[in-house]
C-alpha cells in the first residue's frame, strides 16, 4: 500500500486532535443521571388499616390492578402520620409473598399432608365440629349452680380486629356458644 | 435550581425497629438477603448491594461502666466530595442538585474502584445474570431516594421513621436542628457530637451521635483516599495536558514538515508547481 510519510502525519495528527477534543471538550459528568421510572406516578393509593397490632396505623396501598406495587404509611392518618414500624412496612408481602396461602388447606387426623379444600367445605366442617364439641361438652350445672358453659373450646381474638368485629366475636362466643375462655392475642 | 437537602439522623431517638431497612427494600424493590446470626440483634454485618441501609446494634460500655445499647441507621453518606464519584473511570457516578450521589447503572461497568475507595464502606457490587446466563456486576448503594425527591417526596426511610429519629430538609435547617439537639443531649452524653466530616467536604447524611464515631464503627476523620486525589486531580489532567502537547507537536511537525518539504525529497512534484507560479 502506498502510504507516504505525509499521509501518516496527517492521519496521526487528525486522530490526536479528535482524541484531544473528546478528552478536553466534553464533560458529561454534568449531565443529569437518567431518572428511572417513578413507579407510583400513575397509581391511585387505596387507604387501609394495618392488619398487625392494635395501634391501627393507616397504610396507603399502591396497586396497578394486578399486583401491589408499593405500600407506605398514610400521612393523613392521625394515628401514625405517615410512619410505620418494620412489620407494618412489610404489609405488601401479605399479598405478594410466594409463601402466601390462597386456599383453605385441610390436614385430616393422622395425615401427614395438607390438601386443598374449597371454602364451603371448610366452613361447614368447622361449624360441624364446633357444634359437635360444644353439644358434647356443654356443662349445664356445676356444684348445683346453673352455669351453662363450654370449657372445651377457646376463642382468641386479634389486635387487628376493630370494635365491631370484636363485639360480634364475643357475642357469638360468649352468648351464642357459652365459651368462657375468650382471650386476646396481645395477652399471650 | 433544586435545593440542597440533608438527611439528619438523631441516633438517640432511634428505637431500633428497623422499619427504615424494610422501607428501603420496599421502595427500591430489593430482594431479601437471608443472613447468618450475627451474634446480636443486627441482621446484616454491613450495607450490601441489595441491602442499602442496615441498622447497627452496638453494645457499648460507657465511662461509668454501664451498658449502653446504641443504634445507628447506616447507609450512604452522600459526601460533598465523594471518593466514589472521583475514582469512577466511566463517570457513572454523579452529584444531583439535591446533594445526593447517584450511580448511573447504564454506564457502570462493575469495576469496583468505588467500592475500594469509599471511606465509609457503603457501596458494593451486585451480581446479575443476563439472558444468556452470563454474569455481570453493577455498583449499588443508597440513592437518597433521588427519584422520590424529584417528585417532591421525602426518602422512604425518613417517611417511615416513627420515633422521628430521621428528618429530611434544607441543609441549613438540618444543621441548626443538629446543633440544637446536641446541646440538649450533651449533659446525658458528654461525648456526643455531630458527625459531618470535613475530610469529605461534609456529608448529606449527618448524625448526632451519643458517643465517639469510632464507637459506632465510623472513621474519626474520613477523607477521600490520597491515591484517588493524585490520580484524578493530578495524573489525569497532566495526562490530558500531555496528550494536548503531543497533538500540538504533531500539528507543528506537520506544518514544519510541509514547509521543510518545499525544498526536500518531494522536490520534483512541488517544484514543478512552484516554478510555474514563479
Amino acid at each position: 500500500m502506498d502510504f507516504t510519510r505525509r499521509q501518516f502525519l496527517k492521519l496521526s495528527g487528525a486522530t490526536a486532535a479528535t482524541l484531544a477534543v473528546i478528552e478536553l471538550g466534553f464533560d458529561d459528568k454534568k449531565a443529569k443521571a437518567s431518572a428511572k421510572d417513578f413507579k407510583i406516578s400513575q397509581l391511585k393509593p387505596t387507604p387501609t388499616i394495618c392488619p398487625y397490632c392494635g395501634v391501627g396505623c393507616g397504610i396507603l396501598v399502591y396497586s396497578d390492578g394486578k399486583d401491589v406495587v408499593y405500600t407506605e404509611g398514610d400521612p393523613d392518618n392521625p394515628i401514625n402520620e405517615g410512619t410505620l414500624c418494620s412489620k407494618g412496612t412489610t404489609v405488601r408481602q401479605v399479598y405478594t409473598s410466594d409463601k402466601r396461602v390462597e386456599t383453605p388447606l385441610y390436614r385430616a387426623p393422622g395425615s401427614a399432608k395438607w390438601e386443598v379444600v374449597d371454602w364451603d367445605w371448610a366452613m361447614n366442617r368447622i361449624s360441624e365440629k364446633m357444634k359437635d364439641t360444644r353439644d358434647r361438652t356443654f356443662i349445664q350445672k356445676e356444684n348445683g349452680i346453673t352455669v351453662n358453659k363450654v370449657e372445651s373450646i377457646a376463642c382468641m381474638g386479634g389486635a387487628a380486629l376493630d370494635n365491631e368485629e370484636v363485639y360480634l366475636l364475643s357475642k357469638l362466643m360468649r352468648a351464642g356458644l357459652g365459651l368462657t375462655y375468650i382471650e386476646h392475642q396481645a395477652r399471650i | 435550581m433544586a435545593k440542597e437537602y440533608i438527611k439528619y439522623v438523631d441516633v438517640t431517638k432511634c428505637d431500633g425497629c428497623r422499619a427504615c431497612m424494610v422501607a428501603c427494600k420496599n421502595w427500591n424493590d430489593l430482594p431479601a438477603e437471608p443472613e447468618e446470626f450475627q451474634g446480636s440483634l443486627q441482621s446484616h454485618a454491613k450495607v450490601t448491594a441489595n441491602t442499602w441501609n442496615v441498622l447497627n446494634f452496638i453494645e457499648h460500655e460507657n465511662s461509668k461502666g454501664d451498658l449502653e445499647y446504641l443504634f445507628r441507621h447506616s447507609s450512604c453518606f452522600h459526601c460533598t466530595d465523594a471518593a466514589c464519584e472521583k475514582v469512577c473511570p466511566e463517570d457513572a457516578i454523579s452529584y444531583t442538585d439535591f446533594g445526593s450521589v447517584v450511580i448511573n447503572n447504564d454506564k457502570c461497568v462493575g469495576c469496583g474502584y468505588c467500592v475500594q475507595n469509599c471511606p465509609f464502606d457503603v457501596i458494593s457490587l451486585a451480581t446479575y445474570k443476563d439472558k444468556n446466563g452470563k454474569e455481570y456486576r453493577k455498583a449499588q448503594k443508597c440513592t437518597m431516594c433521588t427519584d422520590r425527591l424529584e417528585e417532591g417526596m421525602q426518602p422512604a426511610c425518613v417517611v417511615t421513621c416513627h420515633p422521628g429519629a430521621m428528618q429530611f430538609g434544607n441543609k441549613e435547617d438540618m444543621l441548626t436542628l443538629a446543633e440544637k439537639r446536641l446541646s440538649e443531649i450533651k449533659e446525658k452524653f458528654p461525648n456526643a457530637n455531630i458527625y459531618n466530616p470535613a475530610g469529605v467536604g461534609g456529608t448529606h447524611t449527618i448524625y448526632v451521635l451519643a458517643e465517639k464515631p469510632s464507637v459506632y464503627g465510623l472513621p474519626e476523620k474520613p477523607k477521600v483516599p490520597t491515591s484517588a486525589v493524585i490520580w484524578k486531580d493530578y495524573a489525569q489532567p497532566i495526562g490530558k495536558l500531555m496528550l494536548g502537547a503531543t497533538t500540538m507537536a504533531v500539528m507543528a511537525g506537520f506544518v514544519s514538515n510541509k514547509l521543510f518539504n518545499k525544498g526536500g525529497h518531494d522536490h520534483g512534484q512541488d517544484e514543478e508547481g512552484g516554478d510555474s507560479d514563479e
